[in-house]
């Protein structure tokens, strides 16, 4: 990884300076944040841009730790001179905190072993990328959807969004750490004529770090006109019991409900069904979850976390059993636990042998499920429930699609559900996550 | 107030980079009225007409229809208590200008968090870039705009000791404990921010606002029998530290931990089509999934919402009337004056069972040629103004709200919602149900709670068969709105409603199979 740019060098200095007066003005510890980031947007719709959004940002983060009394701010203003009178703000407002003897910044022990393998978070040749080729990217996109989508097409939005971001974090008790990432995002959204007045939208939006990992642009616009067309018809079904396969790109939203409950935060504050359940089985055989910040990449891919603690490739549910929680700094003191991390890099769940399709042909009656819409997941009991949108089949045969439903379950019994994974995990997201099939789950209808 | 010191932030500010932008001859030029707009953006950053004619005329150097400023300022600070100490605070400053250049539904957008010349004419610049005209030269004449004030502010946040809030936070813990030994965990939190924009528009107008905001939560954990459960209350909306009192206080606890207590006995309904009683207030949330969004000009300027065609249709039974307003005192969603210069007003959507206006800001009601409804709004500067709801609810009707239950005979009552969301094409919806009754021969019965809720918009629309007298706005000050990636704070409300049937939810299907 290489620091070598002006912003870095501009905020070590800074971040020196802030630590300096922070100390002078009081403070037993500190942490600064400092980031920039410049960004391009730009969406067409009807073969003309509708916005072109260009802008930088930056922000200034200060945590101050006086006598286990604890306060953050952020300001987007880098001057000295006004500087001064923020980092006094900060320590006032710790000042009157009520004492947490928890509150501290954490032991420098766990600052190192820091990975020094390149991680390729940032693209060499973003800054190559020119306003014509944004242009062209956006309007590639919008010309593979029209082609697909055909006469259905009632609108569609493409577009193309990029930004080179970087940070400097340091704190009093040792903690450096400097990041320059980059990503390129493209895809379009297309609305479609249905029956009567339903005008069903279906999109596709694929981001990589390095902007030749973006698939084909042409395949990006059918892929967003093909996921539209097959919301065609959409109806409910009965309410009945029945497998079910989220597809890949879903399978995220479901797995939060079981990552919240994981937080340590959640656990000291009794708001987690899992606390009493490490080591212990919550899920079928086929169920593994890792967390990898190593790829190389990758989304979600980092050197270290919010705390400082160098990340680490963990297993934190093997084969249905629960290993470790989420646990940062703070929340580790409170419950006289060793930390391990609070936050989540990339999640893994090992791909299996085949796709999707070849599931379904060797399925009954079985819903494919590709979108959702509102719920929740309650934390504390582990019940969730949240709207479907997908595709029905029978014996690997296309039925209907399927709209206007409901899938609930507890997360103790779901994941217990689990009967297979499919090969293709969604590599767009930090939740790398394959489809899963999962056996004898009610979706509500009719 | 000494956690986020704006004055000492912005006496900072204005000797540093405000100088140079700050000339004294410029005063005489304000236009801002100081009675009734102010003139803190000039006083404070130097921000005067000339700077501002200046920006507009780059922003249309290379054509366009019209272009607009939008300054803000605002700071935020949020107090966190856990285990019964106030022992976390948060603030965020947040300074910039975004400018607009807008050439028929094609829009450029630049903005800056520093406020020099130099930084905000490259802005206008990148908003220009919309266009490739050539401009002739403009020259505006701007005008302060006088608004209604639907959040008046005796007492700005800054004002107040920093420690005041304190005592709030630590009398809602007291509270909830002492309301139930059953109660295991409580955490509270007061947000509190205060915005100030300066909107500048190139047809003349020249507006000014300071909205204050912020809410008081208590979130509680209750125990029984090895069985936990946990609930969330708040209380807030555009107001001042004056709304907070011992009766606030009292109400968030005691709501939090009932709504706490209660889910111990809590069953699940049959999963399926049923009838739903929608209790007043805070179930408002599902006129705003299920047909606000619907309703919002560009979905249906852009003929992507299931609404595109319905104007001065019948779209629901004749005793339906829905409005959206922005002059509703102190609910989250008012505006004196929305994010691109149009007064704060209300707006009829539905008359009667007519569909009679959409939610323009200047774009789509250019589009529609019909006059803005004040609907333009935005996150914040890093962002351009886009149709959004303010406070939307449904009027009363007739019948009394027990009548509406017993009308329902068999289906459940929804008392709290959260999590509710659109898809505007087709109108289909979800919202997700975290505190309710089920309906058993016309009576309210065992408790319900964790069920999501899904139907159809417009369907819904015209399922609602029965309306309660009893109108009632949600009070919260922490509901947000997500549209294109922006939040901002809404409110809405419903009288006791009865919809024919919606599909719930649920692992247990008719019949008693789980």
């Amino acid at each position: 990884m290489s620091y070598e740019n002006n912003n870095q060098n501009e905020f070590q200095e800074l971040a020196d300076w802030v630590i300096d007066q922070t100390k002078k003005a009081g403070a037993k510890d500190c942490k600064v944040n400092l980031s920039k980031r410049r960004f391009v947007e730009i969406n067409y719709r009807d073969r003309k841009p509708e916005v072109i959004k260009e802008a930088t940002t930056q922000g200034l983060n200060l945590q101050v730790f006086i006598n286990n009394r604890y306060a953050s701010q952020s300001t987007p203003d880098f001057r000295k001179s006004t500087l001064a009178g923020f980092i006094a703000d900060v320590i006032e407002s710790a000042k009157i905190m009520e004492e947490d003897p928890f509150r501290t910044l954490p032991d420098p022990k766990y600052y190192a072993g820091r990975s020094t393998s390149d991680l390729q978070l940032a693209d060499p040749t973003h800054s190559d990328l020119t306003p014509e080729e944004r242009h062209i990217m956006a309007k590639k996109v919008e010309e593979g959807c029209m082609k697909q989508g055909g006469s259905k097409v009632i609108s569609i939005e493409a577009g193309e969004y990029d930004d080179t971001s970087d940070e400097f974090v340091k704190s009093s008790n040792g903690f450096v750490g400097a990041n320059r990432t980059t990503q390129c995002w493209t895809g379009a959204t297309m609305t479609a004529q249905d029956e009567g007045d339903r005008r069903p939208s279906g999109y596709h939006w694929v981001g990589c770090r390095y902007r030749a990992d973006l698939p084909s642009l042409d395949e990006v616009g059918e892929i967003a006109a093909r996921r539209t067309l097959d919301l065609l018809g959409g109806k409910k079904i009965q309410t009945e019991t029945l497998p079910v396969i989220i597809e890949n790109r879903g399978v995220g939203r479901v797995l939060g409900g079981l990552q919240d409950p994981m937080w340590a935060g959640n656990i000291q504050q009794k708001r987690s069904f899992l606390a009493d359940k490490k080591g212990q089985t919550i899920g079928s055989k086929l169920f593994t979850i890792q967390d990898d910040p190593f790829l190389p990449r990758a989304l979600g891919s980092k050197y270290y976390d919010g705390d400082g603690f160098p990340t680490k490739k963990r297993n934190l549910i093997t084969e249905g059993t629960l290993n470790e929680f989420l646990v940062d700094w703070y929340y580790s003191r409170k419950l006289g636990w060793e930390p391990t991390s609070g936050s989540i890099s990339n999640l893994i769940i090992p791909p299996g042998n085949r796709s999707v399709e070849e599931i379904i042909k060797d399925m009954d009656r079985c819903l494919l499920i590709t979108d959702f819409i509102g719920g929740n997941s309650n934390s504390t009991t582990g019940d969730f429930s949240v709207g479907i949108i997908g595709k029905l089949y029978n014996k690997g045969q296309f039925v209907q699609n399927v709209a206007e439903m409901n899938m609930a379950d507890n997360h103790l019994k779901f994941w217990n559900k689990l009967v297979e994974v499919a090969n293709d995990p969604w590599i767009y997201s930090s939740a790398r996550l394959p489809s899963l099939v999962f056996d004898g789950v009610v979706v509500s209808g009719i | 107030m000494k956690p986020l010191s704006r004055r000492k932030f912005i006496q900072n500010a204005a000797l540093a980079g405000g100088a140079m932008l700050f000339l004294p001859e410029l005063e005489a030029s304000m236009l801002l009225d100081k009675q009734t707009s102010g003139n803190y953006f000039l006083k404070e950053f130097g921000i005067d007409q000339n700077l501002c004619q200046k920006l507009l005329a780059k922003a249309l150097s290379k054509g366009g229809d019209f272009a607009d400023l939008y300054f803000e300022y605002s700071v935020m600070n949020y107090l966190g208590l856990e285990d019964g100490k106030v022992n976390r605070s948060y603030g965020d400053i947040s300074l910039g200008v975004g400018i607009r250049t807008v050439k028929g539904d094609q829009i450029g957008y630049g903005f800056t968090q520093e406020l020099t010349e130099a930084s905000m004419i490259s802005a206008a610049a990148t908003a220009a870039t919309i266009c490739d005209l050539k401009a002739a030269p403009v020259r505006l004449s701007l005008n302060p705009l006088k608004t209604g004030n639907y959040y008046p502010v005796a007492i700005n946040y800054d004002g107040i000791p920093a420690n005041s809030k304190l005592p709030v936070l630590q009398s809602i813990n007291q509270k909830c404990f002492s309301l139930s030994p059953e109660v295991v965990k409580v955490s509270a939190g007061f947000l509190s921010s205060a915005k100030r924009i300066l909107v500048v528009t190139s047809d003349g107008v020249m507006a000014e606002d300071l909205i204050p905001h912020g809410f008081v939560y208590a979130s509680v954990a209750a125990e029984r029998n090895g069985k936990r459960e946990q609930s969330f209350y708040n209380l807030g909306g555009h107001r001042d530290f004056s709304f907070y009192t011992d009766d606030v206080v009292d109400k968030v606890a005691t709501k939090a931990v009932n709504n706490a207590l209660i889910q111990f006995d809590a069953v699940q309904p049959p999963a399926g089509e049923i009838p739903v009683v929608l209790g007043p207030g805070v179930t408002g949330i599902l006129l705003h999934e299920a047909i606000g969004h619907g309703m919002e000009a560009d979905f249906n300027r852009k003929k992507t919402s299931t609404f595109s065609n319905m104007i001065g249709k019948k779209v629901a039974e004749p005793f339906v009337t829905i409005i959206d307003d922005g002059t509703n005192m102190n609910l989250a969603g008012s505006l004196n004056v929305d994010d691109e210069g149009t007064p704060g007003q209300k707006t009829v959507l539905v008359e009667n069972g007519i569909l009679t206006s959409y939610l323009h800001d200047k774009i789509s009601a250019k589009h529609y040629g019909v006059e803005p409804t004040g609907n333009g709004r935005r996150q914040d500067f890093q962002n351009y103004p886009i149709p959004r709801m303010r406070n939307t609810y449904m009027l009363g009707g007739t019948a009394n709200p027990e009548d509406v239950i017993k009308q329902a005979g068999n289906g459940i009552y929804v008392e709290d919602v959260s999590n509710g969301q659109v898809k505007i094409g087709e109108g289909d919806f979800a919202f997700y149900v975290s505190r309710g009754r089920m309906i058993e021969n016309g009576k309210l019965t065992a408790p319900i709670k964790d069920v999501n809720i899904m139907g159809n918009g417009p369907k819904m629309l015209t399922n609602i068969i029965m309306l309660a007298n009893n109108l009632e706005m949600d009070y919260g000050g922490a509901g947000q709105c997500g549209k294109n990636n922006q939040g901002v704070p809404v409110s809405f409300g419903l009288p006791t409603c009865l919809v024919k049937s919606l599909t719930v939810g649920g692992t247990q299907q008719k019949g008693g199979q789980s």
